[in-house]
């Protein structure tokens, strides 16, 4: 009965070898421009990070390109490609980047675990991978020996010491935890067990999960109340991070928030409403205030090229967009000096770049053999927003 | 495998092997994808495709294998072989619990139970941090290695290719298996598979594990190859894209997943420039696949090219005596079998005998209790007391599948063919009497299931090609088909519910002399049929039923002279006269059908039948159950769509329209078997009988109608379920009447009353009819119908056989004949 | 256990959300047997669609909140036409993936138009606003969204017993072919329930709208748990449905703030299974008779 079923195997053998030869064909030469990828989630709950740091990426190759590029004349190429905030995506992603379209270097999205699946086919490829936002601390620190993984953004591990120092500061001596339920939580909900281990002024008396969809959060908070926690330490992105905020209103709870940098992004003082700004929060960059001249260049040419933005408010995620303006410029800067986009020579020029007056600050060797992440401790700065504004706290 | 097909397949593998060898490592991983995804799609194939069940938690079964491989290797430093053994059995093992609750709901039920497994999965990983790396998940999983040799990437490619090739493999071993026979059996009836001794729970379960199985296989050969898996590998819709990758390529179609596997791992890769939008584009693509392509691309592969045979016609081989003939004659005996529905007996202390090689008929009007002896005999109910004894085993109160395997075989009054199985299938499944492994197979006589199974088809007389879709066939050979199938698991009992519906004159006849040809060979024959002609003629015995009793037993002519049988059939006759007071004058006609055609899929029930209604007249349609009644008034109210002639009300052709537009235009049906509204009260019951009227008019109605019928108002707010079937039936007219028709018809209206209610709802009727209401009945209980009606129309097989007044039938013969046969002639 | 009266009130109004869209799954499931599964699409079409109204275009509150409801129903109907008719006359049971083929497009059209951005509601009386009882504060909102959905609860049930429409829908629901020769059109009646349940699914999101955050991806698990609770009532009995939803509304809220929300989903989706394997019918369901 299967008999037409195997004869029609035929037409589709000579289907599917067509196909597959439109497949390979497809892998294209490396030509004249410099490919550069980037695998971030470009769609789903977190495609706005993925935009952020486009907007960065795209803002310096425009620069660079303008200025007649890199090596000579070559021009730099984006290619993007989208991670569904899901390893195996990103993983694929990352071949393809790799094997098919051979970029000579890329860069990582928001999620730490789609780093972390691509941190070993970076690592044996030989391709540099620059993360511009996931800050698990494992990536970059991740036991490989020549190492190709780079960070121009926070670590968990380092911020989550600042977070309880910041909260020490406060008058707090138990500290809540309310992490969103993903690996960015996890990875901060061990960091901040750790840093609370080395700081003898704060414990951590107890610890609760929420998801990125949930509603209400009364029930965790309840609990954290009821453990007596004088000072929460919030995780989580700026949407289910105004939940927290909201539910925290809503019981009445004055107790004071000490937040990682999720909150930052994507409108949180319309999301959490007017208890937005009791969330102290930590920040890699501010485009509040006072502006360097690169500062001021950026907003202008964002403002340009997105007309959208008529100012630092408009700009959702800052983070993501300075972090991958700068780490694009200091990979451009390798480049230049490894004089090829032989993906060794890149890594070596990373290790030994010279000094570079960035958008963040002005980096004096961002990256050694032994330091694979150009920001550090005192890069960070407390915030809170005031209105739509981030003002640094006092 | 013909060298055609095994000179394609291996032209396939060769294509196959010489992409994996020369693809780079991004289209190597790509490939391999494919192939893990062909694997788990293989293996929802057969939870879907064969055994028709959906799941959409599969990926909670590849994250299983995935996380026992990534666990086993990388925290207790296991190799991969072993530790993908205990993958593939954990899986099994899920599987199988899983099943357990799945067994039980089905449908949107089942769809949740899935769900929720998903999640809880992938929770328990995010969790469970100690084992499994919470959500930060497990690195660096080695490949696989033999005696030290560490595979390669493409080493672990080719071994994912080697895999996926072996399970389509498998699929179609499974296909052409007893097992596939069986999932396919169960999926296309349950009922009937029951019957040829499948155990459903068995058969399910089975497909349960195997397909859980097949997903943790490739779960665990994933964790290797990506070296990283995480909670986030595994997300909700990952399920989803599998289902999406069986019902593209094709469900129960061998070679589907390995399409739908292409399709859904390769065209976003090939289509990445869209990026942002592959989410869109999946929606897209599974709404148009769904929608156009139901069968998948192999399905619309198949339609496009397949130039498709039928197979032959069976070949009569072996001699069917030595096959299906008993060396012991075993009877049927059943002993005081009564059953209660919900308080009410449907069957009441049924005895009798059933004995090898005779032909016991089981008759009586409708709602005598028929079906339900006939589903307590074979276990589909359970009997509340009595017994049922083949020669002297006890079958009472066993299951169904194992009422069959004890020798009791049944067909069914519409008949349940496993219907996506061609015909040969259908009867060698049933040779194995649930026995699915070898040693079932090695029961049959020779083992050679295929010629026996040609040899029985062509024995009950089975001429068409073999390999012909069940239900493609015809609607008589589905009866011989039926029969066939129900003969190979080599019975004692057979059981026959209603054979000759919808047969012909010459196919009923042909019908008879087989049944005693099967009774010839020993076998217990038991044939409940409404064809007094049929039963007349062949039957030895025949034991007549009323109201859930035994009223007659005996010989087909001590029963067809039996009073108390004719009363069952005809009705007590006319104890009270009710004809009109003064004659009616001659009116105009308010319906007139022509020639009327109708028929349930390829069986006829109507052929061309003319009738008048005029106006004021009482008209009545006999004829025995089966003669066509309730289709004719189904086609007329619009609830049967005719495929020929036309009706006219008032001169408007209605024959097109749909039912609540026939009931608009005021041809109303009062329908058979009452039909109120169980859950809404009396009253709400009858507002909806006035649907189509103005809110104002309709409420002096339905006081009227609560004045006409003094017990609906004593019970007007009640809850029309909880009303006695009198009250029901009061119920029903009271709706219709409101609706104000130009005509109703009401559909067996005695139907389950006691005499007292009949004889008050015929002297209703008569008033209804003396105050000028148009009416056209249908009642078995002749002799009453013809003591209110004015004409009379006699139905037997869909044709009109006589009509006249009412007057020139009541001692009509041909009545009689009509109901209860003709002398025997077989 | 004062300290579990907030979490108790939690768990009631989101208890009362589940319920209200599980309550759109049972009235498609009584009268047609199907659902659309993507029903917690249309919770977030209900919210996205007041908010592009109400504050993108500057409309009246009312009158966004009218045609969102409005459009919801409609998308209810489209839905029906689109993605389950087609099959149901087919004799498939592929409406169940069509109708989750239509949710993953609907989510995908409002990601590219409404933004990836996720929006939040202006805080307005009904949240900044709260009373307090003996300690424990309660806002509008919070009064508000159980008196709604159990008010709607009441109204469909009004409805359906007291008007004429609605005892022709519980005709459909109790004998198709009856209702049919009393001249109701049951096609009708059925696109009728799809757009009733729309509707609900859009007031869910409108009054959940304040309390959350309003982006495409905003109703997948909702609606999600608004199946399992559809499912656990017994997706035939409305009243069953709405019980359980404030049942695994205030289960979870407990669960959470007892065991700690590590377990919520461990435990509640484990308990569906449980329950499921027990009661095949749901825990207010009743078994469909069977027939041979």
């Amino acid at each position: 009965m299967n008999f037409f079923r195997h004869r029609n195997f035929a037409r589709w053998l000579r289907w599917s070898a067509v196909a597959a030869g439109l497949l390979f064909a497809s892998a294209s030469f490396a030509a004249d421009p410099i490919k550069i990828g980037q695998v971030a989630a470009l769609s789903g709950p977190s495609a706005q990070s993925g935009e952020a740091m486009t907007r960065g990426l795209k803002l310096a190759i425009d620069e660079i390109n303008a200025k007649g590029g890199l090596l000579g004349g070559r021009k730099l190429e984006l290619i993007q490609r989208d991670d569904e905030s899901n390893p195996p995506k990103g993983l694929i992603a990352a071949r393809e980047l790799i094997f098919k379209e051979k970029v000579a270097a890329f860069f990582g999205g928001l999620d730490t675990p789609v780093s972390l699946a691509i941190v070993p086919v970076a690592n044996k490829e030989k391709v540099p991978f620059i993360g511009i936002w996931a800050a698990g601390t494992a990536i970059t620190r991740n036991g490989a020996n020549p190492n190709y993984v780079f960070r121009v953004s926070a670590v968990d591990a380092l911020v989550d010491v600042r977070l309880l120092k910041h909260a020490e500061k406060l008058g707090a001596k138990k500290a809540g935890l309310i992490l969103i339920n993903n690996p960015w939580g996890e990875s901060n909900e061990k960091g901040l067990k750790a840093a609370a281990e080395n700081n003898k002024g704060i414990t951590i008396v107890g610890v609760e999960k929420f998801e990125n969809n949930d509603v209400d959060l009364v029930p965790q908070l309840t609990r954290l109340k009821q453990a007596g926690a004088d000072v929460l330490i919030l995780v989580g992105n700026a949407a289910p991070g105004a939940q927290v905020m909201k539910s925290r209103e809503r019981m009445g709870w004055k107790v004071p928030v000490v937040s990682h940098w999720g909150i930052s992004g994507g409108r949180f003082p319309e999301l959490a409403g007017p208890t937005a700004g009791d969330a102290q929060f930590v920040q890699t960059y501010s485009f509040f205030g006072e502006q360097s001249p690169t500062g001021k260049k950026v907003i202008a040419e964002l403002s340009k090229k997105y007309p959208e933005i008529k100012g630092p408010a408009d700009i959702f995620s800052p983070v993501g967009t300075a972090n991958a303006y700068d780490a694009m410029h200091l990979l451009a800067a390798a480049i230049e000096k490894a004089g090829s986009t032989d993906g060794d020579k890149i890594r070596q020029a990373l290790e030994s770049l010279g000094s570079y007056d960035g958008l963040i600050k002005s980096y004096k060797q961002p990256f050694t053999a032994d330091n694979h992440d150009a920001l550090g401790p005192d890069d960070y700065v407390m915030v809170h927003y005031q209105g739509n504004d981030i003002h640094p706290v006092k | 495998m013909s060298w055609r097909e095994f000179f394609l397949s291996a032209v396939f593998v060769a294509l196959a092997v010489a992409a994996f060898a020369y693809a780079d490592g991004y289209q190597i991983y790509i490939l391999a994808l494919v192939g893990l995804t062909t694997i788990v799609g293989v293996g929802l194939n057969i939870l879907l495709g064969m055994s028709g069940q959906i799941s959409l938690g599969h990926v909670g079964f590849y994250a299983i294998g995935a996380y026992a491989v990534a666990i086993l290797t990388v925290n207790h430093g296991w190799n991969f072989w072993p530790a993908l053994a205990v993958a593939v059995i954990a899986t099994g093992i899920a599987g199988g619990a899983l099943a357990l609750p799945a067994l039980r709901v089905r449908g949107p039920y089942l769809a949740m139970v899935t769900i929720a497994f998903g999640f809880v999965i992938e929770q328990v990983a995010a969790e469970w941090k100690e084992v499994t790396g919470g959500w930060n998940g497990l690195l660096n999983i080695p490949q696989p290695s033999i005696l030290g040799y560490e595979f390669s990437e493409r080493a672990t490619a080719f071994l994912v290719l080697f895999l996926a090739i072996a399970s389509l493999g498998f699929f179609a071993w499974l296909s052409r298996n007893a097992w596939g026979q069986a999932m396919r059996a169960i999926r296309d009836s349950e009922v009937a598979g029951q019957s040829i001794g499948l155990n459903p729970v068995l058969v399910r379960v089975a497909a349960f594990v195997l397909s859980a199985m097949m997903a943790g296989l490739a779960g665990g050969v994933f964790a290797s190859i990506t070296g990283f898996i995480s909670p986030e590998s595994f997300p909700f819709f990952q399920s989803i894209m599998f289902l999406l990758v069986v019902m593209i390529g094709g469900a129960d179609r061998t070679l589907g997943p390995l399409l739908g596997a292409i399709v859904v791992v390769l065209l976003p890769e090939v289509l990445s420039f869209l990026a942002e939008y592959r989410l869109l584009f999946v929606g897209v693509l599974l709404l148009l696949v769904l929608r156009l392509a139901p069968g998948g691309i192999v399905g619309l592969a198949e339609r496009l090219f397949k130039k498709h045979s039928d197979g032959p016609s069976p070949r009569p081989a072996e001699s069917i005596p030595a096959l299906l003939s008993r060396p012991a004659a075993e009877k049927l005996t059943v002993r005081d079998l009564s059953i209660a529905f919900g308080g009410i007996r449907a069957v009441t202390g049924l005895n009798f005998e059933a004995l090898a090689g005779k032909i016991t008929s089981v008759i009586g009007p409708n709602g005598a209790g028929k079906t339900t002896a006939l589903n307590l005999v074979c276990g589909f109910y359970k009997p509340s007391t009595g017994s049922i004894l083949i020669g002297s085993q006890e079958v009472a109160g066993m299951p169904s599948h194992a009422v069959a395997q004890a020798g009791i075989a049944r067909t069914y009054q519409t008949t349940q063919l496993f219907g996506q199985m061609s015909v040969i299938d259908n009867v060698m499944i049933a040779f194995r009497k649930g026995r699915l492994g070898r040693r079932g197979a090695s029961q049959t006589a020779n083992g050679d299931e295929r010629r026996l199974a040609e040899s029985l088809l062509s024995f009950v007389g089975y001429t068409g090609p073999i390999d012909r879709r069940a239900s493609a066939l015809p609607h008589v050979d589905k009866r011989l088909v039926e029969i066939a199938r129900a003969l190979a698991t080599r019975p004692s009992v057979l059981l026959l519910d209603e054979p000759a519906a919808g047969l012909s004159a010459t196919d009923t006849k042909a019908l008879g002399v087989l049944m005693r040809q099967i009774a010839a060979l020993n076998i217990a024959v038991i044939l409940v049929e409404h064809d007094m002609d049929l039963v007349m003629g062949i039957s030895d015995r025949i034991v007549v039923l009323d109201a859930g009793s035994k009223i007659a037993d005996g010989g087909p002519d001590t029963v067809r002279n039996d009073a108390q049988v004719l009363k069952a059939y005809l009705g007590e006759g006319t104890v009270h006269d009710r004809s009109r007071a003064k004659p009616l004058a001659a009116q105009e006609n308010v319906v007139a059908v022509k020639d009327l055609a109708a028929s349930y899929g390829a069986v006829a029930a109507l052929h061309g039948v003319d009738l008048t209604v005029n106006e004021g007249e009482l008209v009545c349609v006999l004829g025995a159950n089966g003669a066509g009644k309730s289709t004719l008034m189904r086609a007329l109210s619009g609830l049967h769509r005719p495929v020929r002639g036309e009706v006219q009300l008032n001169g408007n052709r209605i024959e097109s329209l749909v039912a609540h537009s026939v009931a608009k235009h005021g041809l109303v049906l009062v329908p058979e078997g009452r039909q109120v509204f169980p859950e809404l009260s009396v009253v709400d019951n009858i507002r909806l009988g006035g649907f189509s009227r103005p809110a104002a008019e309709l409420e002096a109605d339905v006081e009227r109608m609560l004045t006409r019928f003094p017990r609906l108002r004593e019970r007007a707010n009640q809850r029309a379920g909880l009303l006695s079937g009198g009250e029901q039936q009061m119920l029903a007219i009271a709706r219709g009447l409101v609706a104000k028709p130009k005509v109703l018809m009401l559909d067996e209206p005695s139907l389950g009353l006691a005499p007292a209610l009949i004889e008050n709802l015929y002297s209703i009727l008569a008033e209804l009819r003396d105050q000028g209401i148009t009416i056209l009945l249908v009642d078995q209980m002749a002799g009453l119908a013809l003591s209110v009606a004015d004409r009379a129309y006699i139905l037997q097989s869909g044709a009109v056989v006589q009509s006249g007044p009412a007057r020139d039938f009541s001692e009509d013969t041909a009545l009689q004949k009509a109901y209860l046969g003709e002398a025997s002639h077989a | 256990m004062l300290f579990l009266v907030p979490a108790l009130i939690t768990g009631l109004g989101l208890g009362s959300m589940y319920g209200l869209l599980a309550l759109g799954f049972h009235v498609t499931y009584a009268v047609s047997n199907t659902v659309n599964f993507a029903q917690g699409s249309t919770m977030m079409l209900g919210a996205v669609l007041t908010f592009t109204f109400g504050f993108t275009l500057g409309l009246p509150m009312w009158l966004a909140i009218v045609l969102a409801l409005l459009a919801c129903a409609a998308w209810g109907v489209f839905v029906e036409r689109i993605a389950v008719r087609p099959f149901v006359a087919r004799g498939s049971d592929s409406w169940l993936m069509a109708t989750v083929a239509l949710g993953i497009i609907l989510d995908n059209v409002v990601l590219f138009t409404f933004g990836k951005d996720p929006r939040g509601m202006p805080p307005s009386v009904l949240t900044s606003d709260a009373i307090s009882i003996a300690g424990v504060r309660i806002q509008f909102l919070q009064i508000l969204i159980p008196v709604v959905g159990l008010s709607i609860a009441a109204a469909l049930h009004f409805v359906s017993t007291r008007t004429k429409y609605g005892k022709a829908l519980l005709a459909v629901v109790q004998n198709a072919e009856a209702a049919r020769l009393m001249g109701i059109n049951v096609n009708i009646a059925i696109m009728a329930a799809f757009a009733v349940s729309g509707l609900f699914a859009g007031v869910a999101g409108i009054l959940i709208a304040p309390l959350f955050t309003i982006s495409s991806s905003m109703g997948t698990l909702f609606g999600i748990k608004a199946f399992a609770v559809a499912i656990l009532g017994g997706i035939s009995s409305a009243w069953g449905v709405v019980i359980a939803g404030l049942i695994y509304g205030v289960a979870e809220a407990l669960v959470t703030a007892t065991i700690g929300s590590t377990y919520t989903q461990i435990v509640t989706f484990s308990l569906v299974i449980v329950i499921l394997a027990l009661r095949p019918n749901g825990l207010f369901g009743r078994a469909a008779t069977k027939k041979v």
